[in-house]
């Protein structure tokens, strides 16, 4: 028997990503103008606009803006980017912006772009994501040439959970939030 | 100037499958079923039915970014068993699944069990070996089993579309392998579906991201086409597809030859046979909007009244007819994942 060893390829190419950085961290959310942007999911809306209430209740930050990610704000499939109308209100309406739900695959990918393209504008972003989630977030989040995406990891599943457990599972969640915003981690 | 890249190679004790095989597992690699070794030689007669750089980078494939070339394609084709004059097709398939229309980041992630259905046309069909005969969907035939696997294998080493990963699809399916054949062009009475895309090439590929098929059995009907579009229609009609909450998603109707004579014969055209289902697919507004919190439909739909009735696709140009398999009283319905688009291209290597 030939002992030659024989040379194949591999197919798993490279990712070659568009890289992006987080934007800047305030160091204080004082005064600061807070943005939902709400994909529809179940309990999304519910979920986001708590959490900024909560967020602006702690630390002195305003919601100027709660809308869903369709043209003129409308309700639209979590499948696809938030419509450029909306990118450009959260530019010119918010500092900072809270987003999900990330808790089924494509609407992870997209709240994952979505995030991405708000760091890129300097705002940051954090993407509420739930814990069955978590590593497809991870890995997307890496996919799309950002692996740092701020995530805010909440129990699973948001959606068909009740309305007073999601503001606990919140309550206990804001100090996370506000470390994710104010250094990144 | 033009961006390359050259994929990596590795060392195997021998050329046999098994030693692919494990290289591929040890890598969290493949589909789970055996492959071909893609040594330089075989990965060469593959190439020889491309043109262009082999080592040009085409595009990205999402949601991983991963870079494609005509070689990267090539490799994945040699571990499915690609016959290498079907390469042009897992090329141009690959093509169409980078169109942004397909919307493949959500194509690739969603917990949704969508699979991409490859529909060859024409010439290529018959030169390359694949059959759009009985039979056509499988098992048995190698080009139609090996280029839907090739596709499958690209998705999963470049898109990233690893379970768990970059694919979070909850249960997956079998279509997810591979989902491919050809157009009974022969038995079509209404030609080339291609061509009524406007692609007039001697041969193209289209893409349809959506749910494995259902079938539609009818034998009663004797020729009335009334009866066998009432059965499809009825097929079509769910709360249970992703068609429901989002109009602009396509179904594929892929009639038996039977089923399409039984519509040629009463001067049906095409276009006849997606009207008519546009028409007859149909639920009560009130039932969608109580079922779904999310309804990403034609604006006109949300001024319907509920006591109405709304068709399952917002348009009859969403209800798209080919003519495939073999002898028998039976036709598929084939939904959309949703968020896509169909795209037809000419086949290039």
């Amino acid at each position: 028997m030939s002992t030659a060893m024989t040379t194949v390829y591999l197919p798993d190419s490279e990712p070659r990503p568009e890289v992006s950085k987080l934007a800047p961290s305030p160091g204080s959310l004082a005064g600061l103008r807070v943005g939902v942007l709400d994909n529809g999911k179940p309990n999304a809306g519910f979920v986001l606009a708590y959490a900024a209430k909560q967020l602006a209740a702690e630390t002195g930050a305003e919601v100027t803006l709660v809308t869903k990610k369709g043209p003129f704000g409308m309700s639209a499939n979590a499948a696809i980017p938030m419509a450029r109308d909306i990118f450009s209100r959260l530019l010119d309406e918010t500092d900072i912006v809270l987003t999900g739900m990330a808790d089924c695959g494509s609407c992870t990918a997209y709240s994952v772009s979505d995030a991405i393209e708000l760091e890129k504008a300097g705002k940051p972003a954090v993407v509420v994501t739930t814990t069955r989630f978590e590593p497809i977030a991870v890995t997307l989040s890496a996919s799309f040439g950002l692996a740092d995406v701020r995530k805010l990891v909440l129990p699973h599943p948001v959606g068909g959970t009740d309305e007073p457990t999601l503001q606990e599972w919140i309550d206990e969640a804001t100090g996370r939030v506000v470390s994710l915003l104010t250094t990144g981690a | 100037m033009t961006v390359t890249y050259l994929p990596d190679q590795a060392e195997l004790p021998d050329e046999s499958p098994e030693a692919m095989f494990d290289l591929l597992d040890s890598r969290g690699l493949g589909d789970g079923l055996p492959v071909i070794p893609p040594t330089a030689a075989r990965v060469e007669a593959m190439l020889q039915y491309a043109t262009g750089d082999p080592d040009e980078v085409l595009f990205t494939l999402q949601p991983r970014s991963g870079v494609l070339t005509r070689r990267i394609a090539a490799i994945n084709a040699v571990l499915a068993g690609c016959p290498p004059a079907t390469f042009p097709v897992v090329l141009t398939a690959l093509r169409a699944l980078a169109s942004p229309e397909m919307n493949l980041r959500g194509v690739n992630a969603t917990t949704h069990l969508v699979a991409p259905l490859i529909l060859v046309h024409g010439a290529v069909a018959e030169e390359a070996g694949f059959t759009g005969g009985v039979g056509c969907f499988g098992p048995g035939n190698r080009a139609n089993a090996t280029v839907g696997r090739a596709v499958r294998l690209t998705m999963l080493h470049v898109a990233g579309a690893k379970p768990g990963f970059g694919d979070a699809a909850t249960h997956g399916q079998p279509a997810k392998y591979t989902f491919c054949a050809a157009e009974n062009l022969a038995e079509s009475p209404w030609g080339s579906f291609a061509r009524s895309r406007g692609v007039t090439a001697p041969s193209a590929v289209t893409v349809h991201c959506g749910e494995g098929p259902h079938n539609v059995h009818d034998a009663e009907a004797a020729g009335d086409p009334q009866l066998i579009l009432d059965k499809i229609a009825s097929a079509m009609t769910s709360l249970g597809m992703n068609n429901a909450p989002i109009s602009q998603g396509e179904f594929f109707i892929i009639l038996g030859p039977e089923h399409a004579a039984s519509m040629a014969q009463r001067a049906m055209s095409r276009d006849d046979v997606s009207s008519y289902l546009f028409d007859r697919a149909r639920m009560p507004a009130s039932v969608f909007r109580r079922h779904f919190e999310e309804l990403a439909w034609a604006r006109w739909m949300h001024t319907v009244p509920d006591d109405h009735s709304l068709p399952m696709t917002g348009e009859p140009g969403n209800i798209r007819v080919v003519v495939a398999g073999g002898p028998g009283k039976h036709s598929l319905v084939v939904p959309s994942w949703g968020m896509t688009r169909s795209v037809t291209l000419p086949v290039e290597g």
